[in-house]
């Protein structure tokens, strides 16, 4: 049947013309008529919009009448409501607090002004994987480039701040000028530093109010900024945040809030060398109508002609990056956050299926019901509108309380989360949220509200009616899609295990130690050693060989070192002595990541060093002496013995001063990042080393590391008061920060594979269990013929079982396609690790076995008597 | 033929009324519709025509029209709207509420006529 709406145009410009035709006989012309007519029949399109509208408020009356009456369907039925609600409440609240996190993180612009005109950029060194860019070059693209409004060169570091309250540890970025319009940050107090300004400093409102009490006159004060004199210039409002990516550092497990900003030195001290320190991370403004491939090809010149000038600098293994900063900053959170909103919407999907299945079954009970309602003339569309009616009500119930669930989840999941994780302090419930909660809500409401609608439109009234009886096999209709649902349950829930089981392995990966290494006991505390007093070596080594002496006279110390890792600067010739292996520049280009470690004597007792060839460092050695790594011994001289060759350590390969001999050779020891595999090392003792600062005292305990620290603190303290401990660890809590961000991605994957689980189970509980009621007087029959109750029992696990098994089989193929997804968040472990598979499978198994076992002893145990007489 | 100044605005949920009564003799066209309800009321009354458009959809709506494809006089195909049976109905209720309306503001109005009525 047609819509009267049908052909609304037709009728009205039927209706025009005929009035065009009247005005014509009345004697006007052709042209008169027909605007008289339109004049006088109004607005065609208005009309035709007001004619709509009449049906369309028809529409969502007869749909709001159908949620009301969903609504009280739904009180009839209080449990069948709960379970539902409560399912798509996990579900939508868990994808609205993962959405919620991608919003905050990818999708939300900066909020810098013009954020698209924001971009990075740094030159990419191969052999460091890193993209910093420096001094000099730095400045030349400030002098020479014309893209850019403002181009702004920084870095973030930790520094020592005096006042006259005394001294503390902060983290401050030093950014040139053009980072204050490039951050559009306006002064509360004061000004900030302009060109001119070369000792200032600018505070942030934490640090203002922590450190100076809100005093407004402390603008004009001088501190001291590592021994160094400073004005305070002014103070920055609360909520202004540094959102720039700090790529050096500060990117592992401890990045924190930038607390003030000093002037970068780049721009007056005119560095004609260092050509190869890349130590700048630098972000422009594009000016605008610039296209990002117009700023990249200029830059690109200028770096051409660098490289063509300084042919010492060692360009060919640089590129340059020019990028988004949007895309900058999400890159590193990028994969993670994708694998986990893949997961958690398979959660939704599982929970779909599942509603779905129980719809279906409150369906099938209902189809008396629905065909009485047809027989007396009730329309199949209004039927099915009124079943939609009646989820949507559901998922509005569900995606509310959703909605709540995620607010309430979100501080939960902030505290959980890695400080690494770039602008997660942004993370709200904003419009774009709520939009996307409402887009999952309908969305589900109407995916798992259409498919019991769909099947009811096959099924015939009639036939329904002529059954009639409780018991008939009406319901059976939707048992095939039923069992297909549960399958692609499992299987989705399979995906998500293998996933977590994959990462936990590689948690299991990481966290593996070696015998003798106790990190829980040792305890790591940062002493930066800042100042002009501590610029030369002698007093570095002074310091420490005091600090050492009193920390070991401490009781319940075992052991205790100085660590500070850092990397050498090589030669550039080659060695002419072949007992003599020097790392020449080429050499430390591709030993991207010899560690050079100061330590002293005490190092090996820390840590349990385990000594593979010769001896460990003594207190004190008869000549320059040096231990290496496993690694480093196998990447200098091969298969052959390290012990007794030297290493070149200084500029000149060929001056026998810093030429040290190895004598032992350590094995391989993760002790500052968890996810990385161990590096050739080179272990320096300190009293050899040109420069220690920024080091860790390393303090092996005999018993609870944390309560040693204050007493430990003091005594570093005795040494010289001016100089605080930063920062105190267990060198446990701090290996577990460097995975931090694995961690928190391994607990809300794991979150999310739980549930599915926990839903898979249900599920599959529902399909069996529903099944066996179908069929309680075909299992009474049976009995009553002499079928063995085992024999029952083996037809429903069977059932159950069957499911298992094509959910599984269909599982592992997903898994293998789509854990390779995942590559970048395991460690140590392929994406297609057989073993994880086999456990998770079997796991999944034993879970559907469990679930079908209670409706099969259910059916084991009818009692055919009463099953027949109820017949 | 009255002057434009003589004509008269229709008054809210009157032109559905109207189109009830004017479809009582039988089936009408859109235009036909406008058409009589200008002449019958020797066109005092204003009626935009295009408002009449949205007006036979909500009667459409509350079941107390129908609508037919036909061919109209010259050969056209066009849309007649025609009475229900619950129009029907309708227009008994409803003329008798318009009759009561107008005697009531009358009343108000005119005090001095209600009286000198029989």
């Amino acid at each position: 049947m047609s819509h009267p709406l049908d052909n609304l145009g037709d009728d009205i410009r039927d209706h025009i013309e005929r009035e065009t035709q009247e005005n014509i006989e009345r004697g006007m012309s052709p042209e008169e008529a027909r605007a008289a007519a339109l004049r006088k029949f109004g607005n065609v399109t208005r009309v035709m919009e007001e004619t709509r509208a009449v049906w369309i408020s028809v529409w969502l009356e007869q749909l709001l009448q159908d949620i009301r009456y969903g609504v009280r369907g739904l009180r009839h039925n209080p449990g069948f409501a709960a379970v539902v609600v409560l399912t798509l409440a996990m579900a939508i609240g868990m994808n609205t607090a993962v959405f919620s996190l991608v919003n905050a993180i990818l999708v939300r612009p900066l909020p810098y002004p013009d954020p698209d005109r924001l971009v990075w950029l740094g030159n990419y060194n191969r052999f460091f994987k890193a993209e910093m860019v420096s001094s000099p070059d730095y400045v030349d693209w400030k002098d020479q480039a014309a893209s850019f409004a403002g181009i702004v060169a920084y870095g973030t570091g930790g520094y020592t701040l005096a006042s006259a309250e005394g001294a503390g540890h902060h983290v401050l970025a030093d950014v040139t000028t053009d980072f204050w319009d490039i951050s559009g940050a306006r002064p509360v107090l004061g000004r900030f530093f302009g060109p001119e300004d070369r000792d200032g400093i600018v505070l942030s409102d934490e640090l203002f109010e922590r450190e100076f009490r809100r005093d407004p006159d402390v603008v004009g004060q001088s501190v001291t900024v590592n021994g160094r004199a400073v004005t305070v210039l002014g103070v920055l409002p609360k909520g202004f945040r540094f959102l720039l990516p700090t790529s050096f550092g500060l990117q592992t497990g401890n990045a924190r809030e930038i607390e003030g900003y000093i002037p970068n030195p780049v721009v007056w001290q005119h560095p004609s060398r260092g050509r190869n320190v890349s130590i700048q991370s630098v972000v422009a403004k594009l000016k605008p109508g610039i296209s990002i491939e117009r700023a990249r090809s200029e830059l690109a010149g200028i770096q051409a002609r660098i490289a063509g000038e300084n042919p010492e600098a060692r360009y060919d293994a640089q590129s340059l990056r020019v990028t988004p900063l949007q895309e900058k900053l999400a890159a590193s959170a990028r994969p993670a956050l994708l694998v986990l909103f893949a997961a958690v919407s398979f959660v939704l999907l599982i929970a779909c299926a599942n509603i779905a299945n129980l719809l279906l079954a409150r369906g099938a009970a209902r189809q008396k019901e629905i065909a009485i309602r047809i027989a007396i003339g009730a329309g199949r569309a209004r039927v099915i509108r009124q079943f939609l009616g009646e989820n949507l009500a559901l998922a509005l119930f569900g995606g509310t309380l959703g909605l709540l669930l995620a607010r309430l989840a979100a501080p939960v999941i902030m505290t959980l989360a890695p400080p690494s994780l770039p602008r997660l302090g942004e993370t709200t419930i904003d419009g774009r949220v709520l939009l996307f909660a409402l887009a999952a809500t309908l969305g589900t409401g109407f995916i798992f509200g259409i498919t019991p609608a769909i099947l009811l439109r096959r099924s015939k009234a009639y036939e329904v009616l002529k059954q009639g009886g409780r018991t008939s096999s009406a319901g059976s209709a939707g048992l095939p899609l039923r069992r297909l649902l549960v399958a692609a349950e499992l299987a989705l829930a399979l995906v998500l295990l293998i996933g977590a089981g994959l990462m936990v392995k590689s948690f299991w990966r990481m966290n593996a130690r070696p015998p003798g290494f106790d990190p829980e006991r040792i305890l790591a505390l940062q002493v930066p050693l800042s100042g002009p007093k501590y610029r030369a070596v002698a007093q570095q080594r002074r310091f420490a060989e005091e600090m050492l002496e009193r920390v070991e006279q401490g009781p319940g110390v075992e052991a205790a070192s100085v660590l500070a890792q850092g990397q050498l600067r090589g030669s550039g010739t080659a060695p002419h002595n072949p007992n003599v292996a020097s790392l020449s520049s080429a050499q430390v280009m591709h030993l991207p990541h010899v560690t050079f470690s100061t330590v002293s004597s005490g190092f090996d007792r820390v840590m349990g060093l385990r000594v593979v060839r010769g001896r460990w460092l003594a207190e004190s050695e008869p000549g320059p002496a040096i231990v290496i790594n496993e690694s480093m011994a196998h990447e200098v001289f091969g298969e052959g013995d390290a012990v007794g060759k030297h290493l070149g350590l200084g500029d000149n390969v060929d001056d026998p001063a810093t030429r040290a001999s190895i004598i032992g050779v350590v094995s391989d020891l993760k002790y500052s990042r968890l996810d990385a595999p161990a590096e050739p090392e080179v272990y320096i003792p300190y009293q050899l080393s040109s420069s220690f600062l920024g080091m860790t005292v390393m303090v092996r305990t005999a018993t609870d590391a944390t309560a040693m620290a204050p007493a430990i603190r003091s005594a570093i303290a005795s040494v010289d008061r001016t100089q605080p401990v930063a920062e105190v660890k267990t060198l446990e809590q701090a290996l577990a920060d460097s995975i931090a961000p694995r961690r928190f991605n391994l607990y809300l994957l794991g979150t999310f594979a739980t549930s599915a689980l926990l839903l898979a189970l249900i599920g599959i509980y529902g399909v069996i269990a529903y099944g066996v009621a179908q069929r309680t007087q075909e299992i009474g029959v049976r009995i009553a013929l002499g079928a063995q109750r085992s024999q029952v029992l083996w037809l429903v696990l069977r059932e159950g079982m069957t499911l298992a098994a094509a959910g599984i089989t269909v599982g592992l193929a997903a898994a293998f396609a789509l854990t390779r997804l995942m590559t970048s968040l395991l460690y140590d472990v392929k994406p297609t690790d057989p073993s994880t598979y086999a456990a998770v499978a079997a796991v999944l198994a034993a879970t559907a076995l469990a679930a079908s076992c209670k409706p099969a002893l259910k059916a084991a145990w009818v009692d055919p008597a009463s099953t027949l007489r109820q017949e | 033929m009255s002057t434009k100044d003589d004509r008269i605005e229709l008054l809210q949920g009157t032109l559905d009324l109207l189109i009830l009564r004017t479809l009582l003799p039988g089936p009408a066209h859109g235009h036909a519709i406008v058409k009589a309800i200008e002449r019958d009321s020797e066109e005092l009354l204003l009626v935009e025509q295009g408002s009449l458009y949205p007006a036979l959809h909500r009667l459409i709506k509350r079941g107390w029209i129908g609508v037919t494809e036909g061919t109209s006089e010259n050969n056209r195909r066009a849309k007649y709207y025609r009475l229900t049976a619950a129009g029907r109905k309708q227009l008994t209720v409803q003329t008798t509420r318009w009759d009561k309306l107008a005697r009531a503001i009358a009343r108000i109005l005119r005090p001095e006529s209600e009286e000198s009525r029989p």
